[in-house]
């Protein structure tokens, strides 16, 4: 398993937004996640990519307990990236944004030049190569969003509602680029959605999370969304 | 108002015939300026930022405790700093009082608050996505601020063109700390007090018309960065 989570809660306040006694995620594999609005999905997504810390609980990563020390978690971070729902991009150009990452990662910079344009032609975008990033459509956001996280050849890549506000057009893009990465890379892949045919048409397993708690199994998360 | 009209155009005349006495009192206004500016910048940037962007007991407390800097009289701290390095008092030795060094003083005190409380107002307003991103790229926390502060970065020239702005046009900490020497501490707003004192106006709109322009330059400046900010 490449994540065993045990025990584990996240509270804000009083108010606890995550209580899962246990979730298994496997290397390789695409998940959803589905659920209403306010259900924790993108509190757990922010755990996976350790952005945020349990309130309790454990968490084995490659069958390591995850220390929450905020060197620790540093390393941990260099193999998950996660997609907010609405992306940003740093000002500058789309280059210097797929950029980022690599740079941090101390690639040279010949090799940064052919894994950017590697990125951004899976992607779609490498006519936007030089174009400034806040210039660029809510889709094409997204995309140059995906191309920056996919550039660091990530272990997990965690999407929270990749298609959300997009055209049918970038939705199928993104899609597809998911899917091609997961076959090709192995990537393992979790996403939020309220969409059921990306669920059916990508993911392997299926997550119903309602009010913090994992509530249902694949079938029933197919009922339950229906 | 023929007095006014007179004046004017006789300021005009002395400011394109590139006056020594007026060229003199605009090179020290600006140099000191420029001095205190770079200074108060020089700590008022990193100590906005920390503030902004570190979490630790008392911000709040500190925040409040630099707004109401903010409100400050120039005469106050001019007091102040005169307690300091008068003749008889603990940094009297150092000679300082009506020196230029004195009146950069008395002004880093003036703007440190306006460069921190800006810096602050900058950084708060950049976008908590930009930190989450670099995180989850990798960013350690040091790369990370140094995102934050590179998205910040309109507000925070902006925060010094204020700065320099206030204290270009500021009065008491020169006249008190600085005596008004001709040559070595005549500022552009002391000239002026003295000159109006003399009922010579000349020189003192002559003055007014170079701050005035001086002003709107560096306010010029100052929305063409904070539009900036918005893009």
């Amino acid at each position: 398993m490449l994540y065993v989570l045990s025990k584990i809660t996240r509270k804000y306040g009083s108010r606890t937004v995550l209580d899962i006694p246990l979730m298994e995620i496997e290397k390789g594999k695409i998940y959803a996640l589905l659920g209403p609005n306010g259900a924790g999905k993108t509190t757990l997504l922010n755990i996976l990519g350790f952005l945020e810390v349990p309130t309790t609980g454990d968490i084995l990563y490659r069958s390591k307990t995850v220390n929450f020390s905020e060197s620790s978690l540093q390393n941990l971070r260099r193999e998950v990236v996660m997609i907010d729902q609405h992306p940003i991009l740093f000002t500058g150009t789309v280059y210097k944004n797929v950029e980022f990452g690599l740079k941090i990662r101390r690639i040279s910079q010949k090799k940064r030049g052919i894994i950017i344009e590697e990125t951004l032609d899976l992607v779609g975008m490498s006519a936007f190569v030089q174009a400034q990033a806040h210039r660029l459509s809510g889709g094409e956001t997204q995309r140059v969003a995906l191309a920056r996280a996919l550039a660091v050849s990530p272990e997990v890549l965690l999407c929270d509602e990749p298609t959300s506000n997009l055209d049918v057009e970038n939705q199928t893009a993104i899609i597809n680029t998911l899917k091609q990465i997961n076959e090709q890379r192995k990537t393992t892949i979790m996403f939020t959605t309220h969409y059921m045919y990306q669920v059916s048409s990508l993911a392997h397993h299926t997550f119903f999370l309602d009010h913090g708690k994992l509530t249902a199994t694949q079938a029933e998360s197919f009922k339950l969304c229906q | 108002m023929e007095l006014l009209v007179d004046s004017f155009l006789s300021a005009i005349l002395l400011i394109f015939s590139l006056d020594t006495e007026v060229l003199s009192i605009v090179w020290v206004s600006l140099k000191v300026s420029g001095i205190s500016t770079f200074f108060a910048s020089l700590m008022g940037v990193p100590l906005g930022f920390l503030i902004a962007y570190g979490s630790f007991k008392g911000k709040r407390i500190l925040i409040i405790f630099l707004n109401t800097m903010l409100a400050l009289p120039t005469v106050v701290i001019g007091l102040f700093v005169y307690s300091f390095i008068s003749r008889r008092s603990i940094l009297g030795s150092l000679d300082l009082l009506y020196t230029q060094k004195a009146i950069v003083i008395g002004q880093i005190i003036l703007i440190l608050p306006v460069v921190a409380t800006l810096t602050i107002a900058a950084i708060s307003r950049i976008d908590e996505r930009y930190r989450k991103t670099a995180m989850t790229l990798g960013a350690n926390r040091w790369q990370t601020a140094c995102v934050i502060f590179r998205e910040a970065r309109f507000g925070i020239v902006a925060a010094v063109i204020a700065a320099f702005g206030r204290v270009i046009a500021e009065v008491g900490i020169s006249m008190m700390l600085g005596g008004n020497a001709k040559g070595f501490t005549r500022t552009m707003t002391t000239a002026m007090a003295l000159e109006y004192d003399k009922g010579e106006f000349i020189l003192a709109v002559a003055l007014g018309i170079i701050l005035l322009v001086l002003s709107f330059g560096i306010n010029l400046i100052f929305n063409f960065f904070q539009g900036r900010t918005r893009v």
